[in-house]
């Protein structure tokens, strides 16, 4: 056990003694959001179903912010590690490659929490959010951060070059978040063309209304879909990790 | 007679249309200083990064202190320490003495026991003054002796080297020298590939010396050259080639 918390540690010394790259972006990305959404053009925004719009996106923003820190902490360390060859000290210690693949996915796992707290304490400040189920909400956001950390293990273990995390960054987790009801819901969108269909099947839709259901205190339907649909992806790409690992998929030659 | 503490049994490794190693089979008893000398290419790299799991085989079998190498690699990998012959250090983001504690980590000391195990090296290799340094403050010579450290945080009983005293000036490689010595004299059984023939003559009971993959010649430095009617390993590692090519 002392081999595999090593390895959780440095993966999550990594994120913390580098956080100007690390942390500040994506949690400043965030706060910009809150600042001009919220305190800014907030009160022009009406409401939506019911709620302040900024009330309404919180839950989202927060999401978006888990997801993507959990995906890249991986993706990068573990392409790192590939590519100026430190990942042999791993592979020639006594760690099973299923206990180096974990390490690394709960390092993203750590770091999507991480920074999810700081936008819950910025939110707190600016929109005055009040987190309805905190326990479900802690649970919702450890399976999304463990889906997409596993997600962020496949590409790290995938990509030849360092564009190839960029670009499943941009043209795949972008669409999916702009298009995954962050920003709107499904019942906005009704029927408008392109965008009805590319919302209604994305998966991120679901699980952005489930979290926002546990968060804000909506519909349990809503919350259970989404949680059940983060949980089978985090099984698929988790899994699928410690598969390529034990094969030494892109690992050993 | 010795136990072997590394068995390869009919190694082979073909990279697309390449054999990097071909039917290599070989046996380096417990504390031996055993030295693996070939040309570029010849399979050297590919021979200890199979032992250590880097590399997969495309047929054949590593057998480190009886056990399988490929099913029994946890705990193999227990039993040995590698220095690459790249200077491959963590040190994006942690220091020299850093590199050691996690490095010892990785190997289940706890830090308890890997802080003052790191300062023991840290110390014997020279480093101590480096400790809160980045690698990329340090020297070759000192990359070096850290990547040669790092194999050793574990106290393994067997060691491999790949090129440990490539680049280094006459006065490191006599130093590195001495400490492979010292090590070879505690017990531990040394498996050392290199360029150097003279580092082999003075350092290794027996070497074996591949040549495009096949294991060409073997014995001890001084058998081999009665054997050649040579002084030195260089004039017969020449014949070998001469008559290869041929």
């Amino acid at each position: 056990m002392t081999g595999f918390l090593t390895l959780l540690r440095r993966e999550i010394v990594r994120f913390l003694k580098d956080a100007i790259d690390t942390i500040a972006p994506p949690a400043v990305a965030i706060v910009l959001f809150l600042l001009v959404f919220g305190v800014g053009l907030g009160p022009r925004l009406g409401e939506v179903h019911g709620m302040p719009y900024i009330q309404f996106m919180t839950p989202g923003l927060l999401l978006l912010a888990i997801a993507r820190n959990a995906f890249l902490n991986p993706a990068y360390s573990l392409f790192q590690s590939r590519w100026f060859g430190n990942i042999a000290d791993f592979l020639v210690s006594p760690l099973s490659l299923e206990q180096i693949a974990l390490a690394i996915i709960l390092g993203g796992v750590a770091r999507g929490i991480f920074v999810g707290a700081l936008v819950v304490g910025a939110a707190w400040v600016l929109t005055g959010l009040v987190v309805a189920h905190p326990l479900w909400t802690l649970a919702y956001a450890l399976a999304a951060a463990t889906a997409f950390a596993g997600l962020g293990c496949l590409v790290g273990l995938w990509t030849r070059g360092w564009e190839g995390v960029g670009a499943i960054d941009t043209f795949v987790l972008d669409p999916l978040v702009m298009l995954g009801g962050v920003f709107y819901s499904l019942e906005m969108v009704r029927g408008i063309p392109i965008i009805e269909p590319l919302t209604a099947l994305n998966p991120f839709t679901y699980i952005t209304e489930g979290f926002r259901a546990v968060v804000l205190g909506g519909a349990p339907s809503h919350a259970l879909i989404g949680f059940g649909l983060t949980m089978g992806l985090g099984v698929i790409f988790v899994g699928a990790s410690l598969v390529l690992f034990r094969v030494g998929y892109h690992l050993k030659a | 007679m010795r136990a072997p503490a590394i068995v390869l049994e009919h190694l082979r490794k073909i990279y697309g249309k390449l054999i990097a190693v071909d039917d290599l089979s070989l046996e380096i008893q417990k504390g031996e200083f055993f030295g693996l000398l070939g040309p570029n290419g010849a399979g050297k790299t590919t021979t200890i990064n199979a032992i250590v799991g880097l590399v997969k085989p495309t047929s054949g079998r590593i057998l480190v202190n009886g056990l399988d190498a490929a099913r029994d690699y946890r705990q193999v990998h227990r039993w040995v320490g590698i220095a690459f012959q790249e200077l491959i250090l963590d040190g994006s983001f942690l220091n020299v003495r850093e590199i050691l504690v996690y490095q010892a980590g990785y190997f289940g000391i706890p830090p308890r026991r890997a802080g003052p195990q790191a300062d023991r090296l840290l110390r014997k290799f020279g480093l101590w003054e480096k400790r809160s340094a980045k690698v990329q403050e340090l020297s070759g010579g000192q990359k070096r002796r850290l990547v040669l450290a790092k194999a050793l945080v574990h106290d393994p009983e067997i060691l491999i080297l790949d090129e440990p005293t490539a680049g280094a000036d006459v006065e490191m490689r006599l130093q590195l020298w001495e400490m492979l010595q010292e090590l070879h004299s505690q017990g531990k059984t040394i498996l050392l590939t290199t360029h150097y023939l003279e580092e082999a003559e003075r350092l290794c009971e027996r070497v074996g010396i591949l040549y495009r993959g096949r294991l060409a010649l073997l014995g001890a430095p001084e058998q081999l050259a009665r054997q050649h009617g040579q002084a030195h390993l260089e004039e017969i590692f020449l014949e070998l080639i001469r008559s290869e090519r041929s």
